[in-house]
């Protein structure tokens, strides 16, 4: 499964990551004003959100060798 | 965890568009523009203007300058690419608009790269190949999203939209739930645009989030399907980072080092073709596997290195940096470095089937769609899986240009049509049938389901080397899972949207399997290893699909060849 690390330190609140992610992977933290990685299960390393992030405080860790893969034959 | 939010919203607007990727933004956007006194609402699963492909491709836009020759490049389509099976009545207007769709898009605000002199900067696959590709930014879809504000369109973001409401025939609006709170949400709307995207099912990692939604439930509220035994795309991947290898359809080397690319592709095409993965089938059967991409030789993944994901041919440092990010990781994750890069074909399905006519309305009346949704069923592309249907940069152009044709049309369908009337029962059933599964107990949970479709799909004996037996057995599993959907279960609303999503990718293969078995030939895409041969005197038809009372009744309709200029 890929990782997701996120700087809550650097983070701003800014919202750009929870905006980016095309397959809804974070949620809000209203009270801390962060988003919160809530699927990372469903990460696919589209990397929008660590492109998204103004003070790069996100970095996504893809695990190629973790993807399930059907047979093909 | 239950997180429903129990407060019902309902929503009023002209027309609803349901996705807001390119195709969405579009249609809104050529919509107002239209008639501006029409009120379009927006709603996306993800976030408007951040969620679909565009903004993750390579940005290359097909279009044909003023000058260039229509006639040779709707030739080269018939013949070469859709094999007959075209609207091409469609298929002119649209390709002789695509330069239309250029100049429009740049008044939205929109990057489209031009020369000092003026003129568009394009690239070709090779001399003489028979159509240009311009360049736009990654940043598209929030060009248009700003420019859709501006112009009042209202936008709805993660509430993922399930079926489709009715009065009598027509469509009346759509129901959805927020995927943050559970909160269900009624739209009431005198037309329905659908741009929710094609079938992917969800195997090629960042290709896209469309699962097939919006077709499904064009499907459950009565509309027609057509060309749906097209959707098994597949692209090929590196089998250690399974991240897309591109070009390596014309580099593929057998086990002995025998290039099998060559015999069936003994020039460099535009894009792939079912033909080199079956010579791949073929080559894995006879124990000459595995098989792997010739780097080196790789003419495509180094001009496209060149042309689209660098600085090469324009700048553009989204679209840059986004190929160096993703790219990047995998290459450095790679276990195997070396010119012998070890690859499979990898499913991907782009499954497009919704029928439209050529003002993109489908055979519901108010119930438009628009882009990937209904590239296929469109028809603008015959006998292959589209988008981008074999050729490259047709996803985008063709996704706004059908856009901003049903945008217009579905506004002037929505300022004469009268006020729908919403049937509170029918609400409720849908309701209660998009919730069955939260808090079910002992179920199955939704990214099973996916695995046991996928595991079908996957093979390709089961979707690109077709043949009758392996199409039934095929067609069996897909429909024993289909009894098992209504034990799917979830914990909150995301999970529930993912449930919703597993019930379209059964939709799908279902119809796949059915119109494959029913096209006994082979003809572009599809490959039957028991009927071979194109058989242009009885299979110049379209298969359509229907649910009837529960049943998908399949016929055929002759492509009205007549009509056309070209015929076989
Ligand atoms: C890797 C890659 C590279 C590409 N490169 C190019 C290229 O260079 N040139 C080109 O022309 N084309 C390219 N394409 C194809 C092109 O991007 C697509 O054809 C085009 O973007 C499709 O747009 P769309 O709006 O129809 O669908 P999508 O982009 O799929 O958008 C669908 C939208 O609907 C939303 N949605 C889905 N289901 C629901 C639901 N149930 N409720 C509410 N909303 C929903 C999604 O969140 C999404 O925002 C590429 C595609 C890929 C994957
Ligand atoms: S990499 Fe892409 S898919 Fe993964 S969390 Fe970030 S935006 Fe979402
Ligand atoms: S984009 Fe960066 S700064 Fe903004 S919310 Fe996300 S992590 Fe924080």
């Amino acid at each position: 499964m890929n990782r997701i690390e996120l700087d809550f330190e650097a983070c701003t609140g800014c919202g750009a990551c929870f905006d980016s992610c095309f397959v809804n992977v974070f949620r809000w933290d209203d009270g801390a004003g962060k988003p919160v990685i809530a699927y990372v299960e469903d990460c696919v390393e589209c990397n929008k959100c660590e492109l998204a992030c103004p003070v790069e405080a996100i970095r996504v860790i893809p695990d190629y060798a973790g993807v399930y893969w059907p047979p093909v034959i | 965890m239950d997180a429903r939010n129990t407060q019902d919203l309902i929503l009023a607007a002209d027309v609803l568009v349901v996705g807001g990727g390119i195709a969405g933004l579009t249609a809104a956007i050529s919509a107002k523009e239209a008639d501006p006194a029409v009120s379009v609402l927006v709603v996306d699963k993800a976030t408007c203007g951040f969620g679909g492909k565009a903004n993750k491709g390579g940005g290359n836009l097909a279009f044909l300058e003023p000058d260039d020759d229509l006639d040779e490049m709707l030739r080269f389509r018939v013949e070469k690419v859709g094999s007959y099976l075209e609207d091409q009545e469609l298929l002119r207007d649209f390709l002789s608009g695509t330069y239309g769709v250029l100049k429009r898009i740049e008044t939205w605000g929109c990057t489209v790269f031009h020369d000092p002199d003026g003129a568009y900067v394009y690239v070709r696959y090779w001399e003489g190949h028979p159509w240009r590709m311009a360049l736009c930014e990654q940043d598209i879809t929030e060009s248009m999203l700003r420019q859709a504000k501006k112009l009042g369109v209202k936008f709805v973001d993660h509430v993922s939209v399930v079926d489709i409401l009715k009065d009598g025939d027509r469509a009346a609006g759509a129901v959805g739930f927020s995927i943050i709170d559970g909160r269900f949400y009624t739209f009431k709307t005198k037309a329905v645009i659908l741009a929710n995207g094609c079938q992917n099912y969800k195997l090629m990692r960042r290709w896209a989030s469309g699962r097939g939604d919006g077709i499904a439930a064009a499907y459950r509220a009565g509309a027609e399907m057509r060309n749906a035994e097209f959707g098994s795309f597949i692209n090929w991947v590196f089998a250690d980072t399974k991240e897309v290898c591109q070009g390596a359809e014309n580099v593929l080397y057998n086990a002995k080092g025998e290039n099998i690319s060559k015999a069936v592709r003994p020039k460099i095409e535009a894009d792939l073709d079912s033909k080199e993965v079956v010579a791949w089938y073929k080559a894995m059967l006879a124990g000459d596997g595995p098989v792997y991409a010739n780097m080196p030789e790789n003419e495509i993944a180094a001009f496209s290195q060149k042309a689209f994901h660098s600085d090469g041919v324009a700048v553009r440092p989204i679209t840059t940096a986004f190929w160096t990010r993703t790219i990047g990781k995998a290459m450095a994750a790679s276990t195997k470095p070396g010119p012998m890069q070890e690859v499979f074909p990898g499913f991907i399905g782009e499954q497009s089937p919704v029928r439209v006519d050529h003002q993109m309305a489908t055979t519901v009346p108010g119930l438009y769609a628009v882009g990937d949704i209904a590239a296929a069923g469109s028809a603008w592309a015959g006998a292959v899986p589209a988008p981008p249907g074999r050729m490259r940069g047709g996803g985008m152009m063709g996704a706004m240009w059908m856009a901003m044709r049903g945008g217009p049309a579905a506004a002037g369908y929505a300022a004469t049509a009268g006020e729908p009337a919403v049937d509170a029962a029918q609400v409720e059933a849908l309701k209660a049938r998009m919730f069955a599964p939260l808090g079910r107990q002992g179920g199955i949970e939704p990214q099973e389901m996916v695995r046991a479709v996928q595991d079908v799909l996957s093979p390709v004996g089961n979707t690109i080397y077709k043949s009758d037996a392996r199409l039934r057995d095929s067609l069996e599993r897909i429909l024993a899972i289909k009894g098992q959907l209504a034990l799917l279960t979830a914990d909150d609303p995301h999970h529930l949207a993912a449930c919703n999503e597993v019930v379209s990718m059964v939709n799908s293969a279902e119809m796949f399997f059915v119109a494959s078995l029913e096209r006994k030939e082979s003809r572009g895409w599809q490959i039957r290893e028991d009927y071979p041969e194109r058989d242009d005197a009885e299979w110049l038809k379209w298969v359509v699909l229907k649910d009837d009372g529960g049943e998908m009744k399949v016929w055929t309709e002759d492509v009205p060849i007549d009509r056309y200029p070209l015929k076989p």
